[in-house]
């Protein structure tokens, strides 16, 4: 299903944004806010994984039902797990898309992986 | 120690009396002094006029306001960039260069002390951290009172030594040098989006007038015994028939103090208008100057303007919003709670526009119809009647009559007949200049005795040689000799050192900030004033622990302790 | 030992007002503080000394060895990128300007990824803006606008607007409307008095629909404009033109989504035209704690508030191209060094990945994820809580943090200023 994503920043993400490395944080910003009708079109329950899709990348996140995110838009907490799917592209004016991009969201059984893996999967390596 | 000496300068220096004498001047470890040993370093002045260091006592290059001017300006910012040579750092900026376009372009021309026009206390911090980087140039700041509720409350209560003990409360608090009152009541009235229309208006929910909070803060001001005196931006700045409440204002003023004047009255070009509308705006600065002329204890500046674009910023929030009205430009405003105000707008002063031709005239009228020159000084407001770069010209239109006619000839229609600079003989000698430039901010601002605006045997040694010689220039004749010869000294010398030369700056900066620490009795402190504490942690949106700038922000401040009254 | 008014450095709020209990040189207790607060205090967490990436893993290096390094990767790039700043203190930004400006470098701070579309929407339109005070003082409307400071700035409400008690506002919750315009209901939408819930990308079209309502011309608006009916936009735009002292503080609802700069300078605009009628006055929610410094040092420094290229000697601005974001895209700095953020977290993975592929120098208080990108991390004091230093608050009122505790690590601005004497021959700024 096509969606939009939303990004934001929460206090969770607030109270664990120095601790990257913590299962805290993995929490926090890998959690995929949907409205719950969405959730139930897309036959997922709360906690099941979920695929996002962009033309830069997709990413496996943890599905939450919300029901302050309206249909077709699904919130994700500002972090590199949004960041993997952002285009880097700033129209010119310095910022990305990132409460505009457009997303695909569909079930997957895919793990979703810790911060040190998404940092791997584009050159790093874990401290 | 280090030692330098001037040899063969042709000096003017007002304040010891000195006009055109060709001297010798030594210097020991940034002091003046008798004679040096024959190990000094020399420079010849080669006859070159010699004055002391330039002071400008209204300038606006630090702060908050100053700073969000360039923010929002990244248009001016490519009107004037130089790289990173030698000691000078990279510098942005035409009408509000970065602070060290600011301190070398003012080092080029010759000025080594600035006061800066407008600190909010809350925002003192800004201004001060804005000062170090602004390193070749002696600083002060001008503290606003004009919408301070603590003051408006012992005016209320008509308790002048209640209002000083605000005022000294703050000026230690936000290290800052004297009061300064911009539309006084206005800028509160504008926390609502209301002005006032006079000097006998009520400020809204306070119940005090502008009257009375002048009066009050001038005998504060006497009380505390501070160096400067008031320093006022009148009410109704920029307005048609605007003169009448400038005139109704100095009334007000008694004569406090036989060292200075008791109110300096800033930009008075801009409260000098005649007329009711745009349309029939008149200069009335034959009527100005005839009051400052039989009143020595008014000191004015002339807030001259000059043409071309520039960017407007002061205090008066409600008169750059009126300004933003006819202009339909960007427009910032930044009130600062229980203090004051404040906006910034670009204007651009044009010649085909009647009105800023008018303005124009205004400044030039009150500069040649002052009679005593230092009762009227050399600013333009910086930048807010041109940038400050522009002193040069305004020195030219002072000595020639025929630049000023040349000038006139290119303005609008209608400029003759509404105002009488045409008819002006008067032109002015270097005398005059040296006064308006240095020695009138000096007395004015009470620095002669910190060694200021003058060259006397203990005087700091901030001096200025310029490549004029007096002796073979005609001003009235080559005043683009003039011109050129003020916007850049042979030497500018700060301290005992020479900072910049021919234009270009050799050394470090190593300025100091000037600030007031005005003492009061025992029982009257605000800080052990359980109301104000109250009121304090009630309503602002700091602490008032953490409010006072600490001394790590003047790395180089000098206190200048009064003494307490009773 | 218990510290009082002790500033927050979290988030632009700067609240001032924390009680922080020491013992033996450990924070044991924060006081008045949110939960942002409070872990930033509690769960200090910090990288202990330098290290270094080696073919297999990290290795512990010497300061002096790290900052050599740095100075020698700095000194060998064409291109190189300084960004971040926005949590550490002025006094290390102003080096770090020198820093750009000796090696012709790029230097950007966070705004850039924040409110950089509020800064470009000002330089076109100005800001009519205030301290809080004047917001709690005066305030009878206020208006949250993509934002959520339940979430991101959980005391603005408490301390400055919403439940601040105010000399002419003293009974503030019944005294103050909240509208609260969003496109979730987020926990702040929950407190308002009017929700205004938007279509995403609307908000241009609800900003000039109220404009036009402002202006009297509400004949030319729609039955729906952006999901928003066009009664509810005129019961809006009635409550400010009424209203004694009107507020608007926007968020990144407004500089992310669709439209960017020009949602802001729309709301700007509406601001402007609602000082015809009343006092109105827009902020941004400035998010890290001295963001709003970094732009202000920047500006006094060089003229420009962030993006700022010293490649050809003088200062240049051009976001969009010397955005960081955009040159790290184009993959055109050669070197990268990261100061008091994390981009590896926080920029769109093709940017971020490219740090990877440069040499990258981070020098922060706490391992990141963009250590994990780094080539060499530096570990320093963290502003407010082991470093005094001045930070300015959203609304660009200079506080300075304080230095509650000594963990022993230096100061950035020492680091940095090393780091100057290392690129300039041994002779500091």
């Amino acid at each position: 299903m096509k969606f939009v994503l939303n990004t934001g920043r929460t206090v969770p993400q607030g109270t664990s944004v120095e601790h990257k490395g913590s299962d805290t944080y993995r929490t926090v910003a890998s959690a995929g806010f949907l409205n719950p009708i969405d959730m139930m079109l897309l036959g997922i329950e709360d906690g099941d994984r979920i695929r996002l899709t962009t033309p830069a990348g997709h990413i496996v996140l943890t599905s939450r039902p919300a029901e302050g995110v309206v249909r077709g838009e699904v919130f994700v907490a500002i972090g590199p797990y949004a960041n993997h799917i952002i285009s880097s592209e700033t129209h010119g004016t310095g910022m990305p898309d990132f409460k505009s991009q457009s997303v695909d969201v569909e079930p997957t059984g895919e793990p979703v992986k810790s911060v040190g893996e998404l940092m791997e999967a584009i050159g790093g390596l874990r401290f | 120690m280090t030692e330098l000496w001037v040899k063969n300068a042709c000096v003017i220096d007002p304040i010891r009396g000195i006009n055109g004498e060709i001297m010798d001047i030594a210097i020991r470890d940034g002091r003046i002094v008798e004679s040096v040993s024959d190990r000094a370093d020399v420079i010849d002045a080669q006859r070159c006029l010699t004055l002391p260091g330039g002071i400008d006592s209204h300038t606006h290059v630090s702060g908050t306001k100053v700073n969000f001017g360039r923010y929002m300006s990244p248009e001016d910012m490519r009107a004037g960039r130089t790289k990173r040579k030698g000691k000078m750092h990279v510098t942005s900026g035409y009408y509000v260069p970065t602070t060290f376009g600011n301190s070398y372009r003012y080092s080029a021309m010759g000025y080594t002390t600035l006061l800066e026009g407008a600190m909010a206390p809350l925002e003192a911090r800004h201004t001060h951290e804005e000062f170090t980087a602004t390193p070749h140039q002696d600083m002060m700041a001008n503290t606003l009172f004009d919408g301070n509720w603590a003051v408006m409350d012992a005016v209320r209560e008509k308790d002048v030594r209640k209002t000083a003990a605000v005022v000294a409360w703050t000026l230690k608090a936000a290290r800052g040098y004297g009061i300064k009152l911009t539309n006084p009541g206005g800028t509160e009235a504008w926390g609502w989006g209301e002005d006032l229309t006079g000097i006998h208006d009520m400020v809204p929910h306070f119940a005090v007038t502008p009257a009375e909070i002048i009066t009050t803060m001038i005998r504060a001001n006497e009380l505390l015994k501070l160096p400067h005196s008031v320093h006022l931006h009148c009410n109704n700045l920029g307005k048609p028939g605007n003169y009448q409440t400038t005139l109704e204002t100095f009334e007000l003023v008694p004569d406090l103090n036989a060292a200075r004047q008791t109110l300096y009255a800033t930009h008075v070009q801009f409260h000098a208008y005649g007329g009711g509308t745009w349309k029939n705006i008149c200069s009335k600065a034959e009527e100005i100057t005839r009051s400052v002329n039989s009143k020595p204890q008014i000191v004015m500046d002339m807030g001259q303007i000059m043409f071309g674009r520039t960017m407007t910023m002061t205090a008066d929030g409600p008169m750059e919003f009126n300004l933003h009205c006819l202009h339909n430009n960007k427009w910032s405003n930044h009130d600062v709670e229980l203090e004051t105000g404040s906006g910034i707008i670009p204007v651009t002063y044009s010649k085909k526009s009647a009105v800023n031709c008018i303005m124009w005239a205004i400044g030039l009228e009150l500069a040649l119809l002052t009679k005593n020159p230092y009762q009227c000084l050399l600013e333009t407001d910086n930048p807010n009647g041109a940038p400050f770069v522009k002193y040069p010209e305004v020195i030219g239109l002072l000595m020639s009559k025929r630049y000023r006619d040349e000038e006139c000839a290119t303005l609008a229609a209608g400029v003759e007949q509404r105002t009488s600079l045409c008819a002006l003989e008067r032109e002015m000698d270097w005398h005059d200049i040296a006064v308006m430039t240095r020695a009138g901010q000096a007395k004015a601002l009470g620095i002669g005795s910190q060694g200021k605006g003058h060259l006397g045997v203990g005087a700091e040694a901030d001096i200025a040689i310029y490549p004029i010689r007096t002796d073979s220039v005609d001003p009235a004749r080559e005043y683009r000799k003039v011109v050129e010869g003020f916007q850049k000294t042979r030497y500018t010398i700060k301290r005992g050192r020479v900072v910049s030369r021919d234009g270009e700056i050799i050394v470090d900066g190593a300025n100091a900030t000037f600030w007031v620490d005005a003492k009061v009795p025992e029982d009257l402190k605000m800080e052990n004033d359980p109301e104000f504490i109250k009121r304090f942690e009630q309503f602002y949106t700091v602490r008032m622990s953490n409010y006072p700038v600490q001394d790590v922000y003047l790395p180089r401040g000098r206190r200048i302790e009064t003494e307490v009254f009773t | 030992m218990i510290e009082h008014d002790v500033v927050c450095p979290f988030c632009g709020c700067l609240c001032d007002d924390l009680e922080i209990e020491t013992e033996g040189g450990r924070i044991v207790k924060v006081q008045n503080g949110c939960a942002l607060a409070e872990s930033t205090f509690m769960n200090d967490v910090r990288l202990p000394a330098p290290i270094r990436r080696t073919e297999t893993g990290w290795e512990d290096i010497s300061y002096q060895e790290a900052i050599k390094e740095t100075a020698e990767i700095l000194q060998g790039a064409d291109r190189p990128l300084l960004y971040g700043w926005s949590s550490t203190h002025g006094e290390a930004q102003s080096v770090g300007v020198h820093i750009a400006e000796l090696i012709g470098a790029v230097i950007d701070n966070t705004s850039t990824v924040c409110h950089g579309p509020s800064i470009l929407a000002i330089q076109e339109v100005g800001h009519p803006g205030c301290t809080l005070g004047q917001v709690k003082n005066r305030a009878d409307v206020i208006i949250y606008w993509g934002c959520n400071p339940v979430e991101a700035h959980p005391r603005h409400m408490s301390r400055y607007t919403t439940y601040a008690t105010g000399f002419f506002v003293p009974d503030a919750q019944r005294e103050r409307t909240v509208i609260v315009v969003d496109t979730r209901r987020t926990d702040t939408a929950g407190i308002a008095d009017e929700f205004v819930q938007i279509e995403h990308g609307g908000d241009y079209a609800v900003l000039s629909a109220l404009r036009a309502i402002v202006r009297g011309k509400a004949s030319v608006i729609p039955a729906k404009v952006a999901g928003v009916s066009k009664e509810q936009l005129i019961r809006i735009a009635e409550i400010c033109k009424t209203a004694k002292f009107g507020a608007i503080f926007f968020g990144l609802g407004l500089t992310m989504s669709r439209g960017k700069y020009k949602n802001i300078r729309n709301a700007i605009e509406l601001t402007d035209e609602l000082n015809r009628y009343t006092k109105f006055v827009i902020s941004p929610l400035r998010g890290h704690g001295n963001v709003y410094g970094s732009n202000e040092v920047f500006t006094w420094m060089t003229g420009y508030p962030f993006a700022v290229d010293f490649a050809r000697g003088i200062a240049f601005y051009n976001p969009g191209e010397t955005t960081a974001v955009d040159i790290l895209r184009r993959g055109e700095c050669d070197a990268a060094l990261i100061v008091a953020s994390d981009p590896g977290a926080n920029f769109p993975r093709a940017a971020a990945a490219h740090l990877a592929k440069i040499p990258t120098i981070v020098i922060d208080p706490h391992v990141n994820a963009t250590t994990a990108l780094s080539r060499i991390h530096i570990p320093c004091t963290a502003a407010g809580i082991d470093a005094a230093g001045t930070a300015y608050r959203m609304d660009g009122v200079p506080i300075r943090l304080k230095k509650v505790i000594d963990r022993g690590y230096p100061d950035d601005a020492e680091i940095l200023k090393k780091i100057y004497d290392h690129l300039n021959g041994g002779k500091g700024p």
